[in-house]
């Protein structure tokens, strides 16, 4: 056989994987392109600001390196005559230090411009205070006019169209608060309040993350933000100033009674009732969030029972213990009732 | 190394030593005026934290500029005699050291017009 019959032969082998593979290729960082948790999908100002900055650097790298690697080749294999004007003073003058000086003069002040315009606090902005905890946010909402204070868990409620200003700090160790579809991050630091200013721009359900590593659950640290219109989101925040339900069904109070006699109160706080814990998430309204445990699972009464009686196999490392010697009734009634505090 | 050679080593990188003592006074300042809280204090009219950076950067730009204008003196003066290569290649290196030198000291200087100081 040929060097020529070995060559096409090889050529038929690995033209159908470059193909597939070559999908695949695209495939990949295109799916990361959109969704609740991509810097890629901007949902706010200064997120679009980013994401520019990002697009022009990185498409701007590229034809460089593009250019530049083509010039390499062209310097290696043309032949000499054709390639002699590459060693020329002007080439050299022009090329190797006109042309670099010119493009970072004017990518410094873009980008020192994005880095002014971006995270920039505006007046009347809503207040919002995030504390990192291993793992999992504890999260306030101060006193506004005639709004009462109150705190919640692991998501973040805030209105489109208005200015937001999250205060962050942490408990433990430090953590890092980022909303891809937002913004930049921000570290949070025990004994230090750090401020992050964005406004949303399009009502929807966005991811929040930990960016720092901050202990063995760091990867199951997230939340859920959710971007309402103004009037649902007032309406959300006078819901949540309230405390909670009473019980609308026997069994449903029987959960409420070992939740009591179970010690749960001792960390937890359901206002309204005897339970004031500060140790773990409020749970007042726990039942009305999208997700429980840091936005790992879903929250109806099924995901509730499980992360109650076996946290410490889905999260291990969490403070809470797991409660795996509930008879399964009791459990039931417990998740029960935690998921009617809507 | 004689003395000659020591002057036109020296001539050759007077720049990046000129941009290396702007780097350490604008990074130095800054972080001591901010540290102290001084980020509202004005000297002259405008805040003490652009007054420290501005006038490093003019003093630091100035040495840069006469340490180019005469490196390309030097380059001149040694362009056209082939037969001294070290001397030409220094003052080669000069203009090319010193040159470089000014524009990352103005890029330096940059964020004091641009970023709020202490911010």
């Amino acid at each position: 056989m040929d060097f020529e019959t070995t060559l096409t032969r090889l050529r038929g082998r690995i033209d159908p994987v470059l193909r597939c593979g070559g999908g695949l290729l695209w495939a990949f960082p295109l799916a990361g392109c959109s969704g609740v948790q991509s810097a890629l999908d901007p949902a706010g100002g200064d997120a679009w600001d980013l994401y520019w900055l990002t697009i022009v650097m990185t498409v701007g790298a590229t034809l460089i390196f593009v250019f530049v690697t083509a010039l390499l080749l062209y310097a290696v294999f043309a032949p000499p005559e054709r390639r002699a004007w590459l060693g020329t003073r002007r080439t050299i003058v022009y090329g190797g230090l006109a042309f670099p000086i010119v493009t970072l003069s004017l990518l410094l002040p873009y980008g020192l411009i994005v880095m002014r315009d971006v995270d920039a606090p505006q007046p009347g902005a809503l207040q919002i205070e995030v504390i990192g905890e291993q793992y999992w946010w504890r999260v306030r909402y101060p006193a506004e006019g005639e709004q009462a204070e109150f705190s919640t868990a692991n998501e973040l409620v805030i209105p489109i169209g208005r200015p937001i200003t999250v205060s962050v700090t942490a408990a433990d160790v430090i953590h890092s608060f980022w909303i891809p579809n937002f913004g930049g991050k921000i570290d949070m630091i025990p004994g230090r309040i750090n401020r992050f200013n964005f406004t949303a721009e399009r009502p929807g359900i966005y991811r929040g993350i930990c960016a720092e590593f901050c202990g063995a659950q760091h990867a199951r640290m997230a939340f859920d933000v959710m971007a309402l219109e103004p009037a649902e989101f007032d309406a959300w925040r006078r819901t949540q100033a309230q405390p909670a339900p009473e019980p609308a069904i026997p069994f449903l109070a029987r959960g409420r009674d070992l939740f009591r006699s179970g010690g749960c109160g001792s960390c937890h706080v359901v206002r309204g009732t005897e339970a004031n814990g500060q140790l773990g998430p409020d749970l007042t309204h726990v039942g009305s969030r999208r997700t429980i445990g840091a936005g790992q699972f879903p929250n109806n009464v099924g995901t509730l029972a499980g992360w109650i009686a076996n946290v410490q196999q889905i999260k291990p490392g969490a403070k809470m213990p797991s409660y795996g010697s509930l008879t399964g009734e009791d459990l039931r009634a417990i998740a029960g009732y935690l998921e009617s505090l809507k | 190394m004689t003395g000659r050679r020591t002057a036109q080593v020296l001539l050759a990188l007077g720049g990046m030593f000129a941009w290396a003592v702007q780097f350490a006074l604008i990074y130095g300042a800054t972080s001591t005026l901010c540290g102290r809280g001084w980020a509202d204090a004005t000297l002259l009219a405008i805040g003490v934290v652009p007054f420290a950076i501005l006038s490093t950067t003019l003093v630091t730009l100035v040495a840069a500029a006469i340490l180019l204008i005469v490196s390309f003196r030097e380059e001149r003066r040694w362009r056209d005699q082939p037969s001294s290569t070290a001397d030409a290649f220094l003052s080669q290196t000069g203009v090319l050291i010193n040159g470089l030198s000014l524009i990352a000291i103005l890029w330096n200087g940059v964020p004091a017009f641009i970023l709020p100081a202490c911010a």
